[in-house]
């Protein structure tokens, strides 16, 4: 990423890349808590969690939910791969309540289940948590 | 005089099909632009997970995950075929149905279990044509099928074979390689080997199903010098955890992208063709027409004659 004055960040989907734009910094929600990124950050590769995504600039807070994926700092820009990018009203809270439901009546019996399971409750907990 | 009402009335009838099959050609064209685009669009995200695995392979990181180990004893197998939900395409369902049946034959023999799923009304009724038992039916994916439908796939994929239910996933689709070259293939998803071709051939910076403009290839090994030293949060291995899933996702994805660019040519090509036939068919039927109204003009005026010479 530049050292200038903004952060230039790109979101990319598996459908296509939604946001490209400027701002003055934003915070992002990492698998175990929240990271802040500023101007000049030194290049990084991070897991993403579920929740909200904030860019700030021009006195404005925009806000969206990221659905994991993974973050990678760069010397240009900031690149934000996940799965899906909504806006908190357009979470659709019922599909995440069945899907809270359904994960977790699964009775896992390895480590690797253990470990799908968490991440489906942890996806369908957010949702639910963001959703308007 | 019946013979010729027919005529008209099959020129008629005719004319009105090709009027139809040339609308289904535009609008086959024009989706297939849009389909297009589309896959266009998702290749920037797997160029991105690719540059993360190269960074993470850079960083020595061993490169091991479930879902790219392939199970000692290969027991069940799923198998998907992705077929269109509509006909008149010419050989595309025909031939991706083909090469699946051929392939589930071959596995027969290897392996008992496993599920067959199928997407597409076609291939449906082509398998209960051909009576072979399917455990799931898909029909909700067109020309345009979204991540998140497909998402839903695969991740009950993935946990099919992490928990050992399936030992091998093979998906029957057909591939596109270009707009006038589309193959019906079976390719095995799992054990996954997208991450593994990445890792060893890093240096070329892309992989065959990726198309890298080539000034941007140079641009990102310059770049590539710039940054060395990444910080991995958590950690590389936390992080290819997730890397492995989301690539499979991104793959099957590009799976059902290419299927529906191929059926829109497909349909595309085979309207060409009958548009094409049906301006042939109402030449030869005007040609026939046009002697069978002469013959009968003649037929009248060699009577009318008749008729004079009769009289005088």
């Amino acid at each position: 990423m530049s050292s200038g004055t903004g952060v230039h960040c790109v979101v990319v989907t598996p459908e296509k890349t939604e946001l490209d734009t400027h701002c003055d910094s934003l915070i992002l929600p990492l698998f175990d808590g929240e990271l802040g990124i500023l101007p000049g950050r030194s290049p990084m590769v991070g897991r993403l969690g579920f929740g909200l995504m904030k860019l700030k600039g021009a006195g404005k807070v925009e806000e969206w939910f990221v659905d994991g994926g993974f973050v990678q700092v760069t010397r240009e820009a900031v690149y934000i791969l996940t799965d899906r990018l909504l806006k908190p009203n357009q979470i659709d809270r019922a599909t995440a309540e069945a899907d809270l439901k359904k994960a977790s009546e699964i009775r896992p019996a390895t480590p690797e289940a253990f470990a799908l399971r968490d991440r489906a409750l942890a996806q369908a907990r957010a949702k639910l948590r963001v959703g308007t | 005089m019946a013979n010729i009402r027919q005529l008209d009335k099959r020129r008629k009838s005719v004319r009105n099909i090709r009027k139809i099959t040339r609308t289904m050609e535009l609008i086959a064209t024009a989706r297939f632009k849009k389909a297009m685009d589309r896959a266009a669009a998702a290749t920037d995200y797997t160029k991105r997970i690719t540059q993360i695995v190269q960074d993470l392979a850079k960083s020595g990181t061993d490169v091991s995950h479930p879902l790219l180990q392939a199970h000692s004893e290969v027991k069940a197998v799923d198998m998907l075929v992705l077929t269109a939900n509509r006909g008149l395409c010419g050989g595309y369902n025909g031939s991706v149905v083909r090469v699946a049946v051929q392939r589930r034959n071959e596995i027969k023999e290897q392996a008992e279990a496993g599920q067959t799923s199928v997407s597409g009304k076609r291939g449906i009724s082509a398998f209960r044509f051909a009576g072979v038992p399917v455990e799931k039916t898909y029909s909700e994916f067109d020309d345009q099928p979204s991540f998140d439908a497909v998402a839903r796939i695969a991740d009950e994929l993935i946990t099919r074979y992490i928990t050992g239910q399936v030992d091998r996933v093979d998906v029957a689709y057909t591939r596109f390689v270009s707009s006038s070259k589309q193959i019906p293939t079976v390719e095995t998803l799992l054990p996954f080997a997208g991450i593994e071709v990445l890792s060893s051939n890093s240096a070329s910076n892309s992989t065959p199903s990726i198309s890298t403009p080539s000034n941007s290839s140079d641009k990102t090994s310059t770049e590539k010098k710039l940054r060395d030293d990444y910080e991995f949060l958590p950690s590389a291995a936390g992080i290819l955890e997730e890397v492995v899933p989301a690539s499979f996702r991104a793959r099957l994805f590009k799976c059902f992208l290419d299927a529906a660019v191929s059926e829109q040519i497909a349909r595309m090509v085979a309207m060409k063709s009958a548009t094409e036939n049906a301006g042939d068919l109402i030449k030869s039927l005007s040609r026939t027409f046009n002697r069978a109204r002469q013959s009968k003009i003649t037929q009248e005026i060699m009577e009318i004659i008749g008729g004079v010479e009769a009289l005088g």
